[in-house]
Order: structure tokens, then C-alpha cells, then sequence
């Protein structure tokens, strides 16, 4: 086949995969947008969403449909109970303790969903169809581009809602300056709790995606840590920026992995985190934040 | 409609040990404009602070005396719970969203409103009092002028249709002639909308042109007292605040 067109076929695998980092990586910026946290375990809570979908869709029989209402509820209940208990009573501490409780969490629900499902791959309901989609004349897997739809349907409408909506303002006002949101009447608390629930949600529906594009087992989350080098690289406070990142990180991935084989495709992220990390620390579109006392 | 605050014999702790407030009181009667003069470190945004709930956020604390707003003791509620109650606080430095327009700014200060009322009455009110902000009204915050930015953190306390507005240092950083603009605008606030003004101000000459009373405070207690037309006679205060060497 002509090399050109292996190119743009493997590039455009590559950012129909990225769409998936972008949906997780949003997630974890609006958390660190509202409360200065990290959230570590964003790999975990997309997997264990996406363990509450195979309960309810399989061993419920609830079907895909109903499934995905409930696994979405439950994921919402899920941070809710985690906000509140171990997050909410750590605000105003030291930046790394609370990154360090994150770090716990995720290995909580590690080895819960170890001890509940059990450590091989469960097979999840087909939510996406199988056939391919031609795209310009380029064949990309069926599941990933369609996977890709639905991720850029959610970014597009979760953008916009922060953008227009009362409560996108609140969030963008407690995000810039939390003590003059306060000033407005703004409960900052209910604000952070709102962007865990927007976290939820996103994670939830990137966990079933991905577990639909691979399969479901308890080293699914892994896939947060490349989520990581796109935050990165997109900067921990831009939107935008982890967008762009994430489909640059996912074309990468793709053909570096095609031009020098599989054993590069996993630390192509990662090295390319560490030379933005030397070059622009704050990320290619993150601002670099200020101390205000 | 306004409300009378009256602060008894305050004392505020920061990080346990440093000591903003010692003992202070002062009251604002219902619809007055009261000015709060004293030097830098003097415990003045302290006071709006213990005031408007905002010292927890910044690891203070209340340690002795009362805060109360028409008899009710406001000391221990939550910031966003205070401005409900009417009392805004406008910021030392502005603070405006400077990253989002004019307004959306204006729309984030909705949640401060005890009731809600129609959007664009709020808004017009505003810009009738300010109508640079209306032609900037789509225009990032961050871009305005700083006097534009004090007006914008002005107008976001009228959109809360408050009964008490805390002005922290409006004149800083800004030309004289906008400074006096905004004090017209201010007075003219106070006069129509019924609504008291708590003034921390390092220009002392201002603040006691506008305001009918004045406290003077040094090391976290209140010194000094008065009319501001008693105020501005004194001898100590022409000397130290006004700049006059007799």
C-alpha cells in the first residue's frame, strides 16, 4: 500500500483514539479548574463506571440503554459520597496531600473491583457497531471512529454548557478567583461538587467507550496515565488545550507505533510530556498560576 | 431598604497568633455612608473581611465580639450566605473575572441576589449608572480600563440589590478625576438606592468629602471618631491622614 495513504490511515485511527483521551482528560481539568486538585484516580472511576454498566446491562439484564442510565447514576453517587467524605475535608490543605488521597482512592477501587468482578475480561454489551467507516476514502475501525463521535458529541456540549450556561459561569467564576465567587453568593463547596459530578459523568461514558474499543478489566484505568502526559501537555487549566492534546497524543501514539513499532507507541506520550515539561512548563496552552494572598 | 450594622469590641486572629483586630466597634446607620480611615496594616480590610464572612478562607478568625445586621448576629455564617443577606463586599484590587465579559461577570453576581429578579431590570440599572459598561458589556473584563473595573465590581453588587455595600480602597491605583467619578456614582447608589457604605479608604480627603461619619483605626482598634466634618478639623487627622502641616 502507498506509504501516504498508511500515513493518513494510521493518522486518522490515531485521532479518532485521541477523542477518548480528550473526554477523560476534560474531566479531570474541570476538577482541577474548581478546587486546585488533581484527581488521580480518574482511570479508576472510569473503570469501575464502566464495571457498574456490565452489572446492570448483564447481570441486571437492564440492556444497554437502561444500563447506561444507571451505570451514569451510580458513577454521579459514587464521586458524590467521595467529594464529600475525603475531598471536601482536605480543601485548603497542602496540594499534595490532596493528590496523595486521590492516589488512595484509585487504589481503593482497584482492589475492590478485584475482590466484587474478579480479574479477567468481562465481555460488555456492543454499544457500537462493528463496521467500518470510510471517511475520505481512509477505512477507520468501526468501533473507534464511532467512539470518537460520541466523545466529540460530549466535549462539544459540555464546552458550550460551561460557556452559556448560569452554571458554567459559576464554575469559570469560582475556577479564576474563589474568594470573590464567594463574594457573589457563589457556594464554592457546591461548585466542586458540580465539577466531580461533570467528571463522573465524562468518565462514565469514556469507561464504557473504552471498554466497548477493548474489553472490561480491572487494568482499564491504566489508560488514565496516558491521560496524563495530555493534560500535560495541554495545560492542567486549559479546556482547550487538553482537546488538542489529546488528539495530537493519540495521532502520535498511532504512527509512531506504525513507523517504529509497538514497543514506541506506549512511551511516545510520556516523551513528549518530558520535552514539554523542559520547554513550557505550564503546558502548551495552560497559564501559569499566580500565588494571591 | 437598608439595614444598620453595628460591630462591638471585634478581635480577630490570623493563623492562630497574629493579632489583625484588638478591639474594635463601629456602626452604620441605615442608609449612611461611614468612612473607615487608618494606615496601611491598621486592620480596615480586616474588618470588611470579619464583616463579609470572607476570614475562614484565609485561615482568620473571629476570637471575641459581635457582628450584627438589623439585630441579627452574622459572625459565624458563610460568606455566600452573608451577601444573601444584603451586605456586599466589593474587593480591594477589583477583582473582576477578567478572563469573562463584562457580562458574564454581571451574571455570575445573580447568585448573590436574595430574590431573583428579571435579568435585564438588574443589568439596565447597571448600565444606567454606568454606560461605559454597556458598550463593553461583550468586551473581557481583563481588557477594561482599571477605573472601567471598578465600575464592572461596582456594578456587581447592583445586581445583588444590596442593602449595605463594603467599598474596599475604590480610589486605588486610579486618576483623580475617575476616582471622583466614581465616588458621584457611589453617593448618587446611596442617595436613590437607599443602600448604607461601609468606605475603607487611604484617601482620606475623599472619603470624608462623601461620607457623614468616620472611624479612625490604628493597630486593630478604633482610635478615633466622629463627624466627618468633625473629622476633617481634627489636628491629628489633618496631620496624618489629610497630609496638612498645619
Amino acid at each position: 500500500m502507498n506509504p501516504m495513504v498508511m500515513f493518513a490511515e494510521y493518522s486518522a485511527v490515531g485521532i479518532a483514539a485521541g477523542g477518548i483521551y480528550a473526554l477523560i482528560a476534560l474531566g479531570t481539568v474541570v476538577i482541577f479548574k474548581s478546587s486546585q486538585t488533581f484527581n488521580f484516580a480518574m482511570g479508576e472511576m472510569m473503570m469501575l463506571s464502566a464495571y457498574f454498566f456490565y452489572t446492570a446491562a448483564v447481570t441486571f439484564a437492564l440492556g444497554p440503554i437502561l444500563g447506561m442510565a444507571a451505570a451514569l447514576l451510580a458513577s454521579v453517587a459514587m464521586v458524590l459520597v467521595i467529594e464529600r467524605l475525603a475531598l471536601r475535608p482536605m480543601m485548603g490543605r497542602p496540594f499534595i496531600a490532596t493528590v496523595m488521597v486521590t492516589f488512595g482512592i484509585g487504589s481503593i477501587i482497584r482492589g475492590l473491583v478485584g475482590m466484587v468482578w474478579g480479574p479477567s475480561d468481562l465481555q460488555i454489551p456492543a454499544i457500537l457497531a462493528r463496521s467500518p467507516v470510510i471517511v475520505g476514502g481512509l477505512f477507520i475501525p468501526g468501533k473507534t471512529a464511532r467512539a470518537f463521535a460520541i466523545a466529540v458529541a460530549i466535549v462539544g456540549a459540555l464546552i458550550a454548557f460551561l460557556r452559556y450556561s448560569r452554571a458554567g459561569i459559576a464554575l469559570r467564576a469560582a475556577a479564576a478567583d474563589q474568594i470573590t465567587a464567594y463574594s457573589m453568593g457563589i457556594d464554592v463547596r457546591r461548585v466542586v461538587a458540580f465539577s466531580w459530578i461533570i467528571a463522573a459523568i465524562t468518565g462514565c461514558i469514556s469507561g464504557v467507550l473504552m471498554a466497548n474499543v477493548n474489553s472490561l478489566t480491572p487494568s482499564l484505568g491504566l489508560v488514565a496515565l496516558n491521560v496524563l502526559a495530555v493534560i500535560i501537555l495541554g495545560g492542567m487549566n486549559s479546556i482547550g488545550g487538553v482537546l488538542v492534546a489529546g488528539l495530537l497524543i493519540g495521532w502520535l501514539e498511532a504512527v509512531t507505533g506504525w513507523m517504529l513499532g509497538t514497543e514506541f507507541r506506549e512511551i511516545t506520550p510520556y516523551v513528549l510530556a518530558l520535552l514539554i515539561l523542559l520547554i513550557r512548563p505550564a503546558g502548551l496552552f495552560g497559564s501559569t498560576e499566580v500565588e494571591r494572598i | 431598604m437598608a439595614a444598620s450594622l453595628e460591630i462591638k469590641d471585634l478581635a480577630v486572629v490570623y493563623q492562630g497568633v497574629i493579632q489583625a483586630l484588638s478591639s474594635l466597634s463601629l456602626r452604620v446607620p441605615e442608609g449612611g455612608i461611614v468612612a473607615l480611615l487608618g494606615a496601611n496594616g491598621a486592620g480596615k480590610s480586616t474588618t470588611l473581611k470579619a464583616i463579609s464572612g470572607f476570614l475562614p478562607l484565609q485561615d482568620g478568625r473571629i476570637t471575641r465580639g459581635t457582628i450584627t445586621i438589623g439585630g441579627e448576629d452574622i459572625g459565624s455564617l458563610a460568606p455566600h450566605v452573608i451577601v444573601r443577606r444584603g451586605i456586599f463586599h466589593v474587593r480591594e484590587g477589583r477583582h473582576v473575572f477578567g478572563e469573562m465579559t463584562v457580562e458574564e461577570n454581571l451574571i455570575a453576581a445573580t447568585f448573590a441576589q436574595r430574590k431573583s429578579r428579571p435579568r435585564k431590570a438588574a443589568f439596565d440599572e447597571v448600565y444606567g449608572y454606568f454606560p461605559i459598561l454597556s458598550e463593553r458589556r461583550a468586551q473581557r473584563a481583563g481588557y477594561l480600563s482599571g477605573g472601567e473595573q471598578q465600575m464592572l465590581a461596582i456594578g456587581r453588587a447592583l445586581v445583588a440589590d444590596p442593602e449595605m455595600i463594603l467599598l474596599d480602597e475604590p480610589s486605588l491605583g486610579l486618576a483623580p478625576l475617575i476616582v471622583r467619578d466614581i465616588f458621584r456614582i457611589v453617593a448618587r447608589i446611596n442617595r436613590e438606592k437607599k443602600v448604607s457604605i461601609l468606605l475603607v479608604e487611604q484617601n482620606a480627603v475623599i472619603a470624608l468629602k462623601y461620607a457623614s461619619y468616620g472611624y479612625v483605626i490604628e493597630n486593630g482598634r478604633t482610635v478615633l471618631e466622629g463627624s466627618a466634618a468633625d473629622l476633617s478639623a481634627n489636628e491629628d487627622i489633618r496631620k496624618f491622614y489629610l497630609g496638612v502641616d498645619h
